[in-house]
C-alpha cells in the first residue's frame, strides 16, 4: 500500500512541478531552473527506493493502484511496477535531473513554457511504462506528442517547424491504427468471455483467428515500429534529433524510442502470441536490417548529432533482435540494451549539446584536436563512446552480448534441425559490433584527435555542472557494466513471462536452461 | 392534461420563455441595453439548472401525449445544449451591447430546447424552425460587409430546402402510415417499400443539411465567416448539438441495416476527409472552424452506425466536449478590433508572446478537437468508433480513423502559428475582456472535469 502511495507520488510529481513553475512570478528564471531540479531529483529518490524495494522473484505486479475510472467501459486506473518496466522507470527517473541540469544554460527562451513541457513528458512516459490498463497505456502512450511537438518545434533548429510535424504526423499515424485494433481487440475478448475490460492482465490469451492476429499485430507493430524506429520507418529520427534542442535530443534517445520496444515487449508480441511468432522472422530480418543500416547511416554522416541519431537505430535493432530470440537471455539482454542505450546516447547527445553551445556548429569537419584544449570533455566523451560500442565493463557490453548470446542459443538448434536462416541473420547481426566500433570510434578521432580546430574557438572546459551531470551519468552505465546480475534479476520474471506467452511450450527447449545460472550469479554477488 | 407535468416538464422552457418576455418588457420599459445580457444570462442558466437537476432526478413524464414527453435522458440533452449558450452569452457582449440578439437567441434556444423532447414530426418540425429562423436573422445582426447577405441568404435558401425535404418526407411517412410519431419513424428503416425509404431519406437529407454534411455542407463556410464571433459560436456548437441529438431522438434506438448504413457511412466519411482536407488551406479562422465542424458533424453521424444504446450517449458527450472546445478557442481569440483582422489566421502568429494564456486554451482546444489525449476530445472520439466497431463495422472505423488523421495537420497548424512563429509587425497586445475571461473559465473548467474523470459523466448519460 504504501508502495503503491509512492509510485502515484512519482508519477504525478511532475504535474506538481508544473503547477509549482507556473506559479512563480515572471522573471525569475533561475528559480524555475532550480525548483525544477528540485523536483526531478525528488522523483529519482523516490523511485529508486521503490526499485530497491522491487521483489524480483515475485511474478505480477507490485505496488499496483487499481480504480474504477471509467469503470463503465471496463476502463480502469490501473499503474503498477513489474519486470517489464521497473528498470525502464528507474531509467526516466534517473534522466529527468540530468536533463533539467543540462538545460540550465541552453534555454534561454520561455523557460518557463520549457521547464513545464519537459515535466509534462516526463509524466507522459511514466504513465506510459506503469499503465497496465489497455486504453490508458494508449491515453499517455499519445499525450507524448504534445509536449515533444512544443519541445522541439518551439527551442528547435532551423528546420524546427518542418521536423516537429514530420514528427507528429509519423507517429500519430502509427497510433491511430493502434487505437482501432485495440478497440476491435477488447471488443472480441467482451464477446468471448462477456468481461468488459482494457486490463492487459485479462486481454493476454484473448481467442483469435489467425486472420485477425495478423491484422491487429500489423495494426500495433506500425505503431511501435514508427516509435522505435525499425528500418524503414525510421526516416523521421535524424530530423527530429538533428532539430531538436539539446533536452529534446536526450529525452527522445534516453526515453522516448524505448517505448517502441517496450510497446512490443509489453503488449506487442505478447498479446497475439501465434501471429508474432509467424511475424518473428521477419521481426527478425528487419531488426538485423536495422542494424546494419543504421550503423551503414552512421558512417557516412559529417553532422555529430546525426551520427549518434542513426547509431540509435542500430542500438535498438540489438533490442529488437532480443526479443525476437524469444531466448531468456536475449529477452533480459533486450531490456538491459535499452537501460543502456538510454544512459549512452543520453549522454553522448548531451555531449553534443555542450560543445554545440561552445562552438554553434555541429559539422563534424569544424572540429579537430578537441583533448589538447578540452580534456575533461574529451575523456568523458572517450568513456561514453567506448559504452556505445559495447566496450566490456560498460552497460553497452552487457546488452550487446546478452543479445547476441540469445540470438545464437535461439539459432543453433534451429540450425541443427536443418533451418540456418536465423543462424545468418546473427552472425550478420555481430558485424553490427564491429560497424558501431568503426563509426564511433572514427567520430572519436575526427572530433578529439589530429589538429586542432576549435569554431569560435578559445573555449572554456567543463564546468562543474557539466562535469557533475557526465559523471553521475557514468556511474549506472559502470554498474550495469560490472554487476548485470542484479538489474538482470530484477528482469527475470518478466522475460519468462514474455517468454511463456509468445513462444508458448516451445520455450523450455532451451530457453528455460540458463536461468538458473543467472539466479546463480546473482545471490553470488549478494 | 396534468398542469404540474406541464409545468415541471416543460420546466427548462419555462424559463426561457420568461426571459424572453422579460427581454420584451425591458426593451419597451428601459433604454439601458446592459440588462440584456443580465436577464439572458439568468434565464438560461435558470433553464440549464432545471434541465440538469431534472435530468438527475430522473423526472419521466408526457404533458402532451404522443407530442412531448419527457425522460432523463431528454433533459441531459437539453442542459448539454443549454450549458453551451451560456459562454455564447458570455462573448456576445462586445459585439452587440444590445438590440434584439439576445431575444433571438433566446427564441433559438427554446426551439433547441423543444426538439429535443419531441415525439411527433409536428413538434420536431415546429423546434426546428423556432431553432433555425433566429439563427439566419442572427448572422446578418452584425452586418459589416457585403458578402454577409450573400451568406445569409444561401444559409436562409439551403435552411428552407432542408424543411422542405423535412416536410416531404414527413408527409410520405404519413402516407405511408398513418401517423406523425417519430417511433413509427423507425418502422419505416425496416420496410422495403420505395415510398418508406424516400421517406426515410428525405428526412435524413434535412438532417444533412441542417448539420453539414458533405455535400450539403456549402452554406457553412460562408455563414460561419460571415457571422460574427458569438454568432459562429453558436450555430457550431449549439444548433449543431440540437440538431444531432433531435437525429438521435429521430433514430431513437433502431439499429440501421442495409443501404442506409452505407448511406450514412459513406456521406459521413465524406464529411471527414473533405472537412478536414479543405481546412487545411483556409486562411480564416471561422471558414476553418466551419469546415472542421464539417469533419465533426462526420464523426457524430458515425455515431448512427453503432447500436442504439451507446448513440446517445456518444453523440451527447461528443456534442458536449466538441462545443466546449469551440467555445474555449473562440473565447480565447483576440479582443475584438477589426473583425476582419482578428479573423485572419496569420494574425494569430506569436500570439503565446502576446497572451500566454490565450495561446494556451487556444492550442488545448485544438489538440482537443484534434483528439490527442489525454484532452477530452480523444475520450469523445473513442467513444464513437467504439461503438462503430462494435456494431461490427471495423473498416468504416478504420476508414473514419485515418480521416481523423488527416485533420491533425490543420490543427497542429494553428499551434505552430502560436508558438513557434514570430508576431507580424504593427500588432498590439489587446487586454482580453473579462467576459470573454469569464467564458474561457466556463468552458475550462468542465473541460478539466472531463478530462480527469469521464466516468463520471458517461454514468450518467
Amino acid at each position: 500500500m504504501a508502495d503503491a502511495i509512492l509510485l502515484n507520488i512519482v508519477l504525478y510529481l511532475p504535474l506538481l512541478g508544473i503547477a509549482l513553475i507556473v506559479a512563480l512570478p515572471e522573471g525569475q528564471d533561475d528559480r524555475v531552473r532550480h525548483l525544477s531540479f528540485g523536483v526531478m531529483l525528488a522523483q529519482f529518490v523516490i523511485t529508486a527506493m521503490l526499485y530497491l524495494r522491487f521483489d524480483p522473484t515475485v511474478a505480477g505486479l507490485q505496488a499496483e493502484t487499481n480504480l474504477p475510472w471509467i469503470a463503465d467501459w471496463g476502463v480502469y486506473y490501473r499503474i503498477g511496477l513489474d519486470g517489464y518496466n521497473v528498470l525502464l522507470v528507474l531509467l526516466t527517473a534517473f534522466l529527468g535531473p540530468l536533463v533539467v541540469a543540462g538545460a540550465f544554460s541552453a534555454i534561454q527562451k520561455d523557460v518557463k513554457l520549457f521547464f513545464s513541457m519537459v515535466f509534462f513528458i516526463q509524466f507522459a512516459m511514466l504513465g506510459t511504462f506503469l499503465a497496465q490498463d489497455l486504453l490508458l497505456f494508449y491515453i499517455f502512450w499519445e499525450t507524448m506528442l504534445i509536449p515533444m511537438f512544443l519541445i522541439i518545434g518551439i527551442w528547435g533548429g532551423e528546420r524546427r517547424i518542418y521536423a516537429t510535424v514530420k514528427f507528429v504526423l509519423y507517429t500519430a499515424f502509427g497510433s491511430i491504427l493502434m487505437l482501432a485494433a485495440l478497440i476491435y481487440l477488447v471488443w472480441s475478448q467482451y464477446t468471448e468471455t462477456g468481461n468488459l475490460s482494457f486490463a492487459l492482465a485479462d486481454l493476454f490469451g484473448t481467442q483469435l483467428t489467425m486472420r485477425e492476429q495478423g491484422w491487429l499485430l500489423a495494426a500495433f507493430a506500425l505503431s511501435f515500429a514508427i516509435k522505435v524506429p525499425m528500418v524503414p520507418l525510421h526516416t523521421w529520427l535524424p530530423d527530429a534529433h538533428v532539430e531538436a534542442p539539446t533536452t529534446g535530443s536526450v529525452i527522445l534517445a534516453g526515453v522516448l524510442l524505448k517505448m517502441g520496444t517496450y510497446g512490443f515487449i509489453k503488449l506487442g508480441f505478447p498479446l497475439f502470441p501465434e501471429a508474432s511468432l509467424a511475424a518473428m522472422p521477419i521481426v527478425m530480418a528487419l531488426a538485423v536490417i536495422s542494424i546494419v543500416y543504421g550503423a551503414c547511416l552512421a558512417l557516412v554522416q559529417t553532422d555529430i548529432k546525426k551520427i549518434i541519431a542513426y547509431s540509435s537505430i542500430s542500438h535498438l535493432g540489438y533490442v529488437m533482435l532480443g526479443l525476437a530470440s524469444l531466448d531468456l537471455l536475449g529477452i533480459q539482454g533486450a531490456i538491459i540494451q535499452m537501460v543502456s542505450h538510454g544512459l549512452t546516447a543520453a549522454g553522448l547527445f548531451l555531449m553534443v549539446g555542450m560543445i554545440y553551445e561552445r562552438c554553434h556548429t555541429r559539422d563534424l569537419g569544424a572540429y579537430g584536436g578537441l583533448a589538447k584544449v578540452l580534456p575533461v570533455y574529451s575523456v568523458f566523451f572517450m568513456i561514453l563512446t567506448l559504452a556505445a560500442i559495447g566496450l566490456p565493463t560498460t552497460s553497452g557490453f552487457t546488452g550487446e552480448f546478452l543479445v547476441l548470446m540469445g540470438a545464437f542459443l535461439a539459432a543453433w538448434p534451429q540450425h541443427l534441425a536443418g533451418d540456418s536462416v536465423p543462424l545468418v541473420w546473427a552472425v550478420i547481426a555481430v558485424s553490427g559490433v564491429v560497424l558501431g566500433a568503426m563509426y564511433m570510434l572514427w567520430l572519436a578521432q575526427r572530433l578529439l584527435y589530429g589538429t586542432t580546430k576549435v569554431p569560435h574557438g578559445p573555449v572554456a572546459d567543463l564546468n562543474r555542472r557539466e562535469r557533475l551531470i557526465l559523471a553521475a551519468l557514468l556511474v549506472p552505465v559502470f554498474w550495469i557494466g560490472l554487476a548485470p546480475a542484479e538489474p538482470m534479476l530484477k528482469t527475470e520474471q518478466a522475460a519468462l513471462h514474455f517468454q511463456r506467452l509468445v513462444a508458448g511450450p516451445r520455450a523450455t527447449s532451451s530457453g528455460s536452461a540458463p536461468a538458473p545460472v543467472v539466479q546463480q550469479t546473482a545471490e553470488a554477488t549478494r | 392534461m396534468n398542469w404540474t407535468q406541464v409545468l415541471v416538464a416543460m420546466l427548462p422552457e419555462h424559463l426561457l420563455l420568461a426571459g424572453i418576455v422579460m427581454l420584451l418588457l425591458l426593451d419597451i420599459a428601459s433604454d439601458r441595453p446592459r440588462g440584456q445580457l443580465a436577464v439572458a444570462l439568468a434565464a438560461v442558466i435558470a433553464a440549464t439548472l432545471a434541465a440538469s437537476v431534472l435530468a438527475i432526478a430522473g423526472y419521466t413524464a408526457e404533458p402532451f401525449a404522443g407530442q412531448l414527453s419527457v425522460d432523463s435522458s431528454a433533459f441531459a440533452a437539453k442542459a448539454i445544449v443549454l450549458v453551451l449558450a451560456i459562454p455564447v452569452l458570455l462573448l456576445a457582449r462586445d459585439e452587440f451591447p444590445d438590440g434584439p440578439f439576445y431575444l433571438l437567441l433566446l427564441s433559438s434556444l427554446y426551439g433547441a430546447s423543444l426538439i429535443l423532447s419531441a415525439d411527433s414530426f409536428l413538434t420536431l418540425f415546429l423546434g426546428l424552425e423556432l431553432m433555425s429562423i433566429p439563427v439566419y436573422t442572427m448572422v446578418l445582426l452584425a452586418m459589416r460587409r457585403p458578402d454577409c447577405t450573400e451568406a445569409a441568404l444561401k444559409y436562409l435558401i439551403l435552411g428552407g430546402t432542408a424543411t422542405a425535404m423535412l416536410l416531404m418526407g414527413v408527409s410520405l411517412q404519413f402516407g405511408y402510415t398513418g401517423s406523425l410519431q417519430l417511433a413509427d419513424f423507425g418502422l419505416l428503416l425496416d420496410t422495403g417499400s420505395p415510398m418508406a425509404q424516400s421517406a426515410v431519406v428525405l428526412v435524413l437529407l434535412a438532417f444533412f443539411l441542417k448539420a453539414a454534411i458533405v455535400p450539403f455542407h456549402t452554406w457553412a463556410p460562408d455563414a460561419y465567416e460571415a457571422a460574427t464571433v458569438p454568432v459562429t459560436g453558436f450555430m457550431a456548437t449549439v444548433v449543431k448539438a440540437g440538431v444531432l441529438l433531435a437525429a438521435v431522438r429521430l433514430f431513437g434506438y433502431e439499429s440501421l441495416s442495409g443501404h442506409l448504413v452505407e448511406l450514412l457511412a459513406v456521406l459521413a466519411l465524406a464529411s471527414i476527409v473533405w472537412g478536414n482536407l479543405a481546412a487545411i488551406r483556409q486562411t480564416s479562422f471561422r471558414r476553418m472552424i466551419a469546415y472542421s465542424s464539417i469533419a465533426h458533424a462526420g464523426y457524430l453521424f458515425y455515431a448512427f452506425l453503432g447500436d442504439g444504446e451507446g448513440r446517445f450517449q456518444a453523440v451527447a458527450f461528443y456534442s458536449l466536449v466538441y462545443g466546449l472546445m469551440n467555445l474555449l478557442a473562440f473565447a480565447s481569440l483576440p479582443a475584438a478590433g477589426d473583425d476582419a483582422e482578428r479573423d485572419r489566421l496569420e494574425n494569430l502568429k506569436g500570439y503565446y508572446q502576446r497572451a500566454p494564456f490565450a495561446a494556451v486554451m487556444i492550442a488545448m482546444a485544438m489538440f482537443s478537437l484534434a483528439g490527442i489525449p489525454p484532452l477530452p476530445g480523444f475520450v469523445a472520439k473513442f467513444l464513437i468508433f467504439r461503438n462503430v466497431i462494435e456494431a461490427g463495422y471495423t473498416l468504416y472505423a478504420v476508414l473514419g480513423l485515418v480521416g481523423s488523421y488527416l485533420g491533425i495537420y490543420f490543427y497542429l497548424r494553428l499551434v505552430v502559428y502560436m508558438f513557434m512563429s514570430p508576431a507580424p509587425a504593427g500588432l498590439q497586445p489587446q487586454p482580453t475582456a473579462r467576459l470573454a475571461l469569464g467564458a474561457t473559465l466556463i468552458c475550462l473548467v468542465p473541460t478539466i472535469v472531463l478530462m480527469v474523470y469521464p466516468g463520471g459523466l458517461l454514468r450518467g448519460l
